[in-house]
Order: C-alpha cells, then sequence, then structure tokens
C-alpha cells in the first residue's frame, strides 16, 4: 500500500502563524491610534471613523508581522510551537511573551475607555442620593404583592417544568444519532452525526432571550412563548450532554448481553441504559434548575411569570415592589439551587 | 461426533488485519480447551467467531451437527443463547443488583415486553438462586455488582453465563485482572462447571501453570495460525519458545 504525501504540514502553519501576527499587530496599530493617540493624547470629543483606517492598519500589521516573523517575537509561531522554546529561560526574555502582555494592557486600557468607567459618575452627589433612593425602597417591599408575586413565580417554576419534561424525549431520542461512536460506522450515518451536531450547535449559541423574543412574536406574549424558548435550548443542550454520555459507556456490558442472545432492544436496556440513566437524571435536574433561573431573565422580554412582572414594575419606578420581587426571585434560584446539588449528590 | 467443529476459519477485520488463518479445531463434549498465545495472537478473535460477536470471514463452523457459520437475527440470537461466555474485565450491568445480573442470563427466554419491566418467574428467581449457590455468592444476591471485588464480580459473570443453561463456555482470559489467590478460585469454578454440569469450556489463558493444572487439552496460536494441539504436560521448554518466542520467560502462579 503506497501513501501520498502531499506538501508538509508546515507550510500550512508558517502561513497561519503569519495571518495571527498579522491580526495582533494591526489590532495593536488601531488602539494605539484611535484609543491611545486620538482618544486620550489628542483627546478628541468625537472621534469619526472611516474603514480606511483599520485597513491601512491591517496593512502595516502584515509589513511589521512579516519583518518580525523571522524573529523570536512572533505569537503566531508560538502559538504554533514554530520557535524551539528552551529550558530554564525567563519569560520576561522571550518577545513573543513580552508582546502578548503588552497587547493585553492595551487591550485593558482600550476597555476602559470603550465601557465608560469614570469613578467621578460613580461618585457624583445626584448619582449616589439616586442609589440611596433606589436601596431604600429596595429594602423596604411592599408585600401587598407577595401573592402575586407568588403565582407569577409559581407560573415560572412550571414553565422551567414543562420545558424541561417536553426537552427530554426530545433529547433522548436525539442523543442517540448525535453520539460519535454509534454514528462514525457509515458515512451516511456520520453525515446525519454532522448535520444534527451544527444544528445543535447554532440552537445553543442562539440565548434562550433571544428566542424567547422570536417566540413572543410567532406564539404572543406569555408563559407559551418563554416555555418554548426554554424548550429549545434544552432539547439542544440536554442532546449535547447525553450524547456525551453515551459517547463514554463502556462496550464490556453491551458485548456480555449480546454474548446471552438477548434482542437488541434488550441489550440497549440491560447494556446500556443502566450505564447512562444516573447521569442523565442528574443532567435534566441540574438543566430544570438552570431553566427556572433562565426563565425569570426570559419573562423580561415578555416571556411570561415574575421576570414580566419584574420588567412591569421596573418600567413604573415602583421599587419597593420590585424589592419584594427580587426577594422572591432569589428565594426561589435558592431553593432550586439547594434542592438540585442535593439530589444530584444523591444520584451517584 | 464433535460437539463444535472450525474447519478452515479466517477472520479479516475490516481495518484488514487479517486475525486467525485457515483454524482447524474439533471440540469434545466435556472437554476443558484452553487456547494460549501471546496478546495479538488471536485467542480473543477465535472466541469471539465461537459465538460470532465477530462474524466469520472464511471456512465453516460446526456446532452440534448443524451448519452456524452464518446465522442473523433470532437463528444467531438462539446460537448465542446456548454459549455463554465470561470476559477478562467481568463486563456486569453496573449499578444493577447481582441478582439482576444473573438475571439477565436467561434474556434470551424472556419475552421483550416482560425484560424491559424486570419481570421473572419464580422458577427463573429459584434457577438464579440455585446458581449463585454454586459460585457461593447466595447472600449477595442483592448487593450492587460493582460493589463487589474483582474475583466474586467473575464468579457474579459465571452464575450468569450458567444462567442460560450453556452447552459451551467460552472464558476470555478470566482470571487476567485478579491476584494469584483469587485466580485460582475463579478457575475451581470453572473446573466444577466443567466436571459437575458437563458444561464444554473453551479457555483463554496466559499462565502455563494454570494451564497445567486445570487444561484437559492445550491449543496455542501464533500470529493467528493454529501452531499447537496437544496435552498440557507435553508443554516443555522447546514448545513454550516456539509459541511464545525466545525472549519469553516463564512465570508461574501459585
Amino acid at each position: 500500500m503506497t501513501t501520498i504525501s502531499f506538501a508538509p504540514k508546515r507550510h500550512v502553519e508558517v502561513l497561519k502563524a503569519w495571518m495571527i501576527d498579522t491580526l495582533v499587530w494591526g489590532y495593536t496599530f488601531l488602539v494605539l491610534f484611535k484609543i491611545v493617540w486620538q482618544r486620550i493624547i489628542l483627546d478628541l470629543r468625537f472621534i469619526d471613523f472611516s474603514w480606511s483606517e483599520p485597513l491601512a492598519c491591517l496593512a502595516l500589521g502584515a509589513v511589521v508581522a512579516l519583518a518580525m516573523f523571522f524573529t523570536r517575537c512572533s505569537i503566531g509561531k508560538a502559538l504554533y510551537g514554530l520557535i524551539d522554546f528552551q529550558d530554564g529561560r525567563s519569560w520576561v526574555r522571550e518577545s513573543h511573551a513580552v508582546l502578548t502582555l503588552v497587547v493585553l494592557a492595551l487591550t485593558f486600557v482600550a476597555g476602559i475607555m470603550v465601557t465608560q468607567v469614570s469613578m467621578r459618575e460613580f461618585f457624583s452627589e445626584s448619582g449616589l442620593a439616586g442609589a440611596q433612593r433606589i436601596f431604600t425602597a429596595l429594602l423596604n417591599p411592599n408585600f401587598a404583592i407577595f401573592e402575586d408575586a407568588l403565582f407569577a413565580a409559581i407560573e415560572t417554576v412550571f414553565m422551567a417544568f414543562i420545558a424541561t419534561s417536553l426537552a427530554i424525549p426530545a433529547a433522548f431520542v436525539l442523543a442517540f444519532f448525535a453520539a460519535r461512536n454509534l454514528m462514525s460506522g457509515s458515512p451516511l450515518s456520520f453525515a446525519i452525526y454532522s448535520v444534527l451536531r451544527f444544528f445543535l450547535n447554532v440552537t445553543r449559541s442562539i440565548e434562550p432571550l433571544v428566542w424567547a423574543i422570536v417566540f413572543s412574536v410567532w406564539v404572543g406574549i406569555g408563559p407559551f412563548s418563554g416555555m418554548l424558548a426554554l424548550f429549545l435550548h434544552s432539547v439542544a443542550s440536554l442532546t449535547k450532554l447525553y450524547s456525551e454520555q453515551i459517547e463514554s459507556i463502556s462496550d464490556g456490558p453491551i458485548e456480555a448481553m449480546k454474548a446471552t442472545g438477548a434482542h437488541p432492544i434488550q441489550v440497549i436496556w440491560y447494556g446500556v441504559v443502566p450505564q447512562i440513566i444516573l447521569p442523565y437524571l442528574s443532567y435534566t435536574i441540574y438543566r430544570w434548575d438552570i431553566n427556572v433561573r433562565m426563565a425569570t431573565v426570559i419573562g423580561l422580554v415578555g416571556g411570561g411569570g415574575i421576570g414580566t412582572m419584574l420588567m412591569q414594575y421596573q418600567g413604573l419606578a415602583r421599587w419597593n415592589e420590585v424589592g419584594t420581587l427580587v426577594i422572591v426571585i432569589a428565594a426561589i434560584v435558592w431553593l432550586m439551587d439547594y434542592a438540585s446539588a442535593k439530589i444530584r449528590a444523591r444520584l451517584k | 461426533m464433535s460437539q463444535l467443529v472450525l474447519e478452515h476459519i479466517g477472520k479479516v477485520y475490516p481495518n484488514g488485519t487479517r486475525a486467525l488463518k485457515a483454524v482447524n479445531i474439533s471440540v469434545e463434549q466435556g472437554e476443558f480447551l484452553v487456547v494460549i498465545g501471546l496478546s495479538g495472537s488471536g485467542k480473543s478473535t477465535l472466541l469471539r467467531c465461537v459465538n460470532q460477536l465477530h462474524d466469520i470471514s472464511e471456512g465453516k463452523m460446526t456446532f452440534e451437527q448443524a451448519d452456524v457459520t452464518h446465522l442473523k437475527g433470532r437463528s444467531l440470537r438462539q446460537l448465542r443463547s446456548r454459549i455463554g461466555m465470561i470476559f477478562q474485565q467481568f463486563n456486569l450491568i453496573p449499578r444493577k443488583t447481582v441478582l439482576t445480573n444473573v438475571l439477565s442470563g436467561a434474556l434470551a427466554r424472556t419475552g421483550i415486553f416482560k425484560s424491559l419491566l424486570g419481570i421473572y418467574s419464580k422458577a427463573e428467581r429459584e434457577l438464579a438462586y440455585r446458581y449463585l449457590d454454586i459460585v457461593g455468592l447466595r447472600e449477595k444476591a442483592y448487593v450492587r455488582a460493582d460493589n463487589l471485588s474483582g474475583g466474586q464480580q467473575q464468579r457474579v459473570a459465571i452464575a450468569r453465563a450458567l444462567m442460560q443453561n450453556p452447552k459451551i463456555l467460552l472464558a476470555d482470559e478470566p482470571v487476567a485482572s485478579l491476584d494469584p489467590a483469587t485466580s485460582h478460585s475463579v478457575m475451581k469454578y470453572l473446573q466444577k462447571v466443567n466436571q459437575e454440569m458437563g458444561v464444554t469450556v473453551i479457555c483463554n489463558l496466559h499462565f502455563l501453570s494454570l494451564v497445567r493444572t486445570y487444561a484437559t487439552r492445550v491449543i496455542a496460536l501464533k500470529g493467528g495460525e493454529l501452531v499447537y494441539e496437544g496435552s498440557p504436560q507435553d508443554i516443555d521448554e522447546n514448545w513454550f519458545t516456539a509459541i511464545y518466542g525466545e525472549d519469553a520467560v516463564e512465570v508461574t502462579i501459585d
């Protein structure tokens, strides 16, 4: 059998390393020009922007990266292991390590400027007065709405519970198709695996908050839209957790059950299920716990429950009522967190 | 007539590895046949071809005068149910009781729905207790299998295999993960099953001292080929070198 060897991988890595260096230097020049020069040194009030600036910085970065590429001062080369590290040499003498620190420091400075951190605002007289007002109100909660808050909280907990329990069967089935060890047998099954993984990753990377906005337009504002958002996100994340559990099971019991002459369904029930059932339960309870927290946040965009109530009172600036709601939310979250931790500790 | 006949059995794995090359073996009812050879010589493959956990690539296999080389579905499960197997890593069901593990040996004759609900007849339960008695673990029936010691787990695995009421018991390096004292105890139970219940045993072993004590016949594999067949007493220094190579040193277990 002959193996065809392609061009050495090293060339690709050198190219990638140079591209990383180009980005790092381009970013450095952009931050130096826009933040350090224009914002801090010239102290311009209004900084205008044109696309030629980042492009020019990138071009300059590419040239500098090329020039520095033949020295040890290259983050890209360090990342791809193209620099021979010498044992016992202090990192202070490694120019790429120093460069990394400089870039991080620049990022920190830029971050402070961009987030408009201002001690003057924080300790201003009107600011402190506002803080005092809101804290006084929050610490004097209005318990007249306690019953309403409790009912809303119950709605939230049930919303999370239904979302979790509807997600279980969906995730249970999908997990088998998302488990690499079961699906790497044929090109077709591997294609199904890859497509499913892709969709799950996309679904998971969109926050439930965004899904809640989508569904509140779809089915209208209320607990149903919140439940749908949590359901979708739970399916995606439970499928991932379940399938990782399937990937980690041992083949031994499966082989043993096959050897007894058991039917494939019996092999799964006796050889696979006992290995995954407790981790599954544990993940699911944890998910419910997470869903209760998320349900509160989702309520803020119209997902129903105590979050919606919080949004309404906050909009009216009725801070005494908001204080009550905050207490109820904190109590629920703490209770769920405690109960789920206790139950999961028992499931070992 | 021999109970199990392998004729020119060959096994090629999907990645192209030839694990077995034209192996001919006849196994008689009631034998204690031991298979020796280096790791990778094809011992495990041979056992897994007998109960077709691996399908047979070439040759013909006859079990009790019936051609069973290429069985599928129900008839394959029926063949497997008559051949018990125990493993180096015991392969018990984790987090389940010893009793459930033993009962799982009866899956082939239990309806799917009943087995999903875990409903076994009184007769099956009593059978399970009887086999637990035989391996001396009756009082552990309700203990979780993964809380037992290695030797005890292997004895549960023997009881599970007995639950199948097998004609042949395959043992794939049954004592390789056990300490010397426990090894002998497990081997003695296999011997008891062989001598008192008349179950044919085909066993992969590493230690020649165990081979000499328990085997009634020995075969040796090297590179997937049968290189020796005979009585355990006839394995001398020369044979040992031929099977295991120049650099090997015999290690004894007592």
